[in-house]
C-alpha cells in the first residue's frame, strides 16, 4: 500500500512526515540535516525562484521580492489585508477578491506561493524515502474558515499531490503526543504559532480524539510579538519595507535569544540606519503582554463551549515555536493550573501528528479515529439581514443540515441565498462565504415549489452545498459563486501556467492524476472481488479490464470515465461489504440495550 | 455503502426505537462504535463512490448523536416527529408572566440607573436571574419524569403532546430570558430587549 505523507504547512516552518515503524518521523533535508523548510518564496529577476533558507537569506537584501508568512493571507481577500502588511509586501494593484502579489511583471497567489513550500517537501521526502509522494495530509489552524481551508486544498492541487484530508493542528499535535497510551481525559492544545493562534479541547476516549470545542484568531501569533519589538527601534511612521524587514528580522532574533537570557541586544543595519539597543526580559515581556493577553480569550470561550472548568482539564499541550516564550508558557500555567506538556519540539509536533493521521488514513493506524468539529457557525441571511445559523460552531464534522426554499412569487424560476460564516447575529458582520442560485424551477404558483437544500461540511471542514427538488425526487443543478478564493477554472488555469518547469504539461498531470485514481480503484475492488456474486463479478471485471486498458494510453478524460463506471458497476457490492462489516459488529449488541 | 436515505430520521440512524426515555452512556457507547465504523478516516483509500456514502452517513450520525443526547434538543425533535413545533409568537407563557414582568422592570431600572444605584439593583437581578434557573432546572426534572408517561401514551398521543409542548414553550423561553437577563448584567447594551424572542 502507497504511504500517505502528512505535511505542516506553516506560517514561518513547513515540515512533512510519514508513520514509520517506530513511529512519526519528520524528514530532514539532506544537506543542512534541519526538517525545517521556512515558509519563505524569493524571485529572482532571472526567473529562478528561491524556496526555504536561501529565500530567507536574501529577505532582508530584496523584501519586495521575497514573500514570508504567505499563510496570513490563504483564503484572503484585498479587502481583508491589515494596514500594517501592506507597506511589506508586493501586493498586485487590482487584486481584489483572491491577494496577488506582483513580482518582476508576474502575479502570484498565495496558494501558488504555498505550493513552492508543498512541492519542495514532496521533493525532499522523495529523496530521501525513494518513493513517490502522491497522497498527503495537511495540517490547517483549527480555526481557519471555509476560503481558508479552500486555499490550502488548492495549494496541494498546484503542487500535484492528491490533499486526502485537511487536518486541524492542534489535534494533530494531540495525536503526536500519543496521549490515549496513557488514560482516557480531557485535553488542551495550546497553539500560537508564527501567524496564527488556536486552542482545542478534546475528550480521549479509548483511542477516540473527540474535539469537544475550539476557538482562536487566525491573525495572532508570535510575528505580532516581533512586530511590537521593532516599534521600539522604529521611529513612528518609519515605512521604509528594507527598514521595517530589517528590524522584524532582528526582533525575532532578540525574541528567541530573550527565551534562555534575561537581556538581549538589538541590533539593526539597514537602509543607511545602524540602531542598537539592549531589552531585558521583564521589558519585552511587557511590550508582548497585550499579545499574549489577546489568546487567553479565546482559551476562556472554548472552555465554556466545552461546559467545562480550566481545573478540570487532564493535560496541556503547548504547539508552535512561540510557545517557547517564558511569558506564554506562565500564561496557559496560570490559566490551567498545570504545568504544560512542551517533551516534543513544538516545531515538530505538528507535523509529527500530521504523520499519525497519515498512518490512519492509510489503514497502518486502525486503533485510533480523530472526531473534529467545525470551527464557525454556517448561516443563511433571512430577513432584515439577520443570519440564520444551520451549523453551529463546535459540532463535530462531517455533518449536514437542511434547509426548504421556496419561491414568493408566482411563475419564479431561480431562488437564489447567500452563505455566512460567523458568529455575530447580522450577516453583514460575519464573512460571505457564497452565493447560491437554483435555476431552472418550473413556473409554478408562488409557496408550491419545495427545494430542499442540503448544506455539508466534509471531515475537512469544507461546505459542499447540493439541492433536491423534493415533488420531483431530483438532485437540483447549483450556481455556487465563491466570495473569496479561486474557482476550479482559475486553478486549472494556474496548472497550465504552472512556473512548474518539471511538469510544465497540464495534460500530463492530468494524466497522472486520472491514473493514479485508476490505481486506487482497481486495487479496492480486486481486494473485494472474491466477495462479488456471479452476476456482479461479470460486469465488475469487465469495467476493470477496460479501465486496465484505458489506462495505457494518455486520454486522462477516458480514464476518469471508467472510473466512474467501475465505480457504478461496485456500488452494490462495496454497499454489501459496509453493511456486513456493520450488522456484524451491532449484531452483539441488542436493541433495547440502548433503551432504558 | 450507500447513503443512508435522505429522510431517515435520527433514531433509524442509530438503530434504536422510537422513544424519548434513552440511556445516554449507551448512547455515547454507540455512537463511537457507530463511528468508528463509518467515518470517512476508515475509508481514506476507498473507492469514490463509497468515500463519499461515509462521509454522508457519518454527516447523519452526528447529527442524530447531537440532537439525541440532549433531553431539550431530543423532546423538540419529537414534537417535529409528530408533526408539531413550537410556535414563534413571542407571547409570554402564562405561568411565567409574573416573573417576567418583574424582570423586565429591573432591567429597565437598571438601564435608567445612577451609577451609585447600580451595584445594589445588579445583585438584586442576580438573584432574579438564580431564581429563572431553578425554574428552568425545575421544567428539565418535570420533562424527564414524564418521558416514560409519553412513551407509553404513544398510541394517544395528542394530550400528552400538548404537555411537552407546553414546557418546552415555556423553557425556551425562559432560556431566552435568561441569556438576555445575563447579557445585560455582562454591560451588552447592544443585546435585544429581554421580551424578545428569536
Amino acid at each position: 500500500m502507497d504511504r500517505v505523507f502528512g505535511i505542516d504547512l506553516g506560517t514561518t516552518n513547513s515540515l512533512i512526515a510519514y508513520l514509520g515503524d517506530d513511529g512519526p518521523q519528520v524528514v530532514a533535508d539532506a544537506a543542512s540535516g534541519s526538517p525545517l523548510l521556512p515558509s519563505v518564496a524569493s524571485f529572482l529577476p532571472s526567473g529562478e525562484i528561491l524556496v526555504g533558507s536561501a529565500a530567507k537569506l536574501r529577505a532582508a537584501e530584496a523584501p519586495l521580492e521575497t514573500i514570508a508568512s504567505v499563510k496570513r493571507f490563504m483564503g484572503l481577500g484585498m479587502g481583508d489585508v491589515k494596514p500594517e502588511d501592506r507597506g511589506c509586501y508586493p501586493f498586485a494593484a487590482d487584486s481584489g477578491p483572491v491577494v496577488r502579489f506582483a513580482i518582476h511583471g508576474r502575479e502570484y497567489t498565495p496558494p501558488e506561493i504555498s505550493a513552492l513550500f508543498l512541492r519542495e517537501l514532496k521533493l525532499r521526502a522523495e529523496k530521501a524515502l525513494g518513493e513517490e509522494v502522491k497522497r498527503v495530509v495537511i495540517t490547517v489552524p483549527a480555526y481557519f474558515n471555509d476560503s481558508q481551508r479552500q486555499a490550502t486544498r488548492d495549494a496541494g492541487r498546484l503542487a500535484g499531490l492528491e490533499v486526502l484530508r485537511l487536518v486541524n493542528e492542534p489535534t494533530a499535535a494531540s495525536l503526536a503526543y500519543g496521549l490515549d497510551k496513557h488514560h482516557d481525559g480531557l485535553i488542551a492544545v495550546y497553539d500560537l504559532g508564527g501567524g496564527t493562534f488556536d486552542i482545542s479541547i478534546l475528550r480521549i476516549h479509548d483511542g477516540i480524539f473527540e474535539v469537544i470545542a475550539t476557538n482562536g484568531d487566525t491573525r495572532l501569533g508570535g510575528d505580532d510579538m516581533d512586530r511590537a519589538l521593532a516599534a521600539q527601534v522604529l521611529q513612528p511612521g518609519e515605512d521604509d519595507p528594507h527598514l521595517v524587514r530589517a528590524a522584524l528580522i532582528a526582533a525575532e532574533r532578540t525574541k528567541v535569544a530573550l527565551t534562555d537570557n534575561e537581556y538581549a541586544a538589538l541590533e539593526l543595519i539597514a537602509a543607511g540606519a545602524k540602531r542598537e539597543h539592549t531589552f531585558t526580559r521583564a521589558e519585552f515581556e511587557q511590550f508582548i503582554r497585550p499579545v499574549v493577553e489577546r489568546t487567553l480569550a479565546p482559551c476562556r470561550q472554548a472552555l465554556a463551549d466545552a461546559g467545562l472548568e480550566a481545573k478540570q482539564i487532564d493535560e496541556v499541550v503547548l504547539v508552535g515555536g512561540a510557545t517557547r516564550v517564558p511569558l506564554v508558557r506562565r500564561a496557559v500555567q496560570e490559566l490551567f493550573g498545570r504545568t504544560p506538556h512542551t517533551e516534543l519540539d513544538p516545531d515538530q509536533v505538528v507535523a509529527l501528528g500530521a504523520g499519525v493521521q497519515a498512518g490512519v488514513l492509510s489503514g497502518r493506524r486502525k486503533d485510533m479515529l480523530l472526531l473534529d468539529v467545525v470551527p464557525l457557525s454556517l448561516g443563511i441571511e433571512t430577513v432584515g439581514g439577520v443570519m440564520e445559523r444551520i451549523i453551529d460552531r463546535n459540532t463535530t464534522i462531517p455533518t449536514a443540515a437542511r434547509q426548504l426554499f421556496t419561491t414568493f412569487m408566482d411563475n419564479q424560476t431561480a431562488v437564489d441565498f447567500t452563505v455566512y460564516q460567523g458568529e455575530r447575529e447580522l450577516v453583514q458582520d460575519n464573512r460571505k462565504l457564497a452565493y447560491f442560485i437554483l435555476r431552472g424551477l418550473e413556473p409554478q404558483p408562488a409557496g408550491l415549489p419545495r427545494l430542499e437544500v442540503t448544506f455539508l461540511v466534509d471531515a475537512n471542514g469544507i461546505l459542499n452545498v447540493t439541492a433536491r427538488d423534493l415533488r420531483s425526487g431530483h438532485e437540483h443543478s447549483i450556481d455556487v459563486k465563491p466570495s473569496y478564493g479561486l474557482t476550479d477554472e482559475q486553478v486549472e488555469s494556474m496548472l497550465e501556467a504552472s512556473f512548474d518547469h518539471a511538469v510544465a504539461d497540464v495534460a500530463a498531470r492530468l494524466l497522472i492524476e486520472a491514473r493514479n485514481e485508476g490505481d486506487g480503484i482497481l486495487r479496492a475492488t480486486r481486494k473485494a472481488l472474491d466477495q462479488a456474486t456471479d452476476e456482479e463479478r461479470g460486469l465488475i471485471e469487465a469495467a476493470m479490464a477496460r479501465l486496465e486498458t484505458a489506462m495505457r494510453t494518455t486520454d486522462h478524460n477516458r480514464i476518469r470515465d471508467l472510473v466512474d463506471e467501475l465505480n457504478q458497476a461496485s456500488m452494490s457490492l462495496a454497499q454489501r461489504i459496509m453493511d456486513h462489516s456493520i450488522k456484524e459488529a451491532l449484531e452483539h449488541r441488542r436493541v433495547d440495550e440502548v433503551v432504558s | 455503502m450507500l447513503p443512508l436515505p435522505a429522510d431517515a430520521d435520527h433514531y433509524t440512524v442509530f438503530g434504536i426505537p422510537r422513544q424519548l426515555r434513552l440511556d445516554q452512556q449507551e448512547l455515547s457507547r454507540r455512537y463511537y462504535e457507530l463511528s468508528r465504523l463509518l467515518h470517512p478516516d476508515r475509508h481514506g483509500t476507498a473507492s469514490a463512490v463509497a468515500r463519499d456514502a461515509s462521509m454522508r452517513n457519518t454527516a447523519a450520525l452526528t447529527r442524530a448523536h447531537r440532537t439525541l443526547r440532549d433531553p431539550v434538543s431530543r423532546a423538540l425533535y419529537w414534537l417535529e416527529l409528530h408533526g408539531e413545533k413550537l410556535g414563534s409568537d413571542n407571547r409570554v407563557p402564562p405561568p411565567l408572566a409574573a416573573l417576567v414582568f418583574e424582570v423586565q422592570e429591573k432591567l429597565e431600572e437598571l438601564r435608567e440607573a445612577s451609577a451609585k444605584s447600580r451595584p445594589a439593583l445588579t445583585s438584586e437581578i442576580e438573584n432574579v436571574l438564580g431564581e429563572l434557573e431553578a425554574r428552568r432546572d425545575e421544567l428539565d426534572q418535570r420533562m424527564e419524569a414524564n418521558f416514560l408517561k409519553w412513551d407509553e401514551a404513544i398510541a394517544q398521543p395528542t394530550p400528552l403532546l400538548a404537555d411537552l409542548k407546553s414546557i418546552l414553550a415555556e423553557r425556551a423561553y425562559l432560556s431566552t430570558l435568561i441569556r438576555d437577563v445575563k447579557a445585560t448584567l455582562a454591560g451588552d447594551t447592544a443585546v435585544a430587549r429581554p421580551h424578545a424572542t428569536r
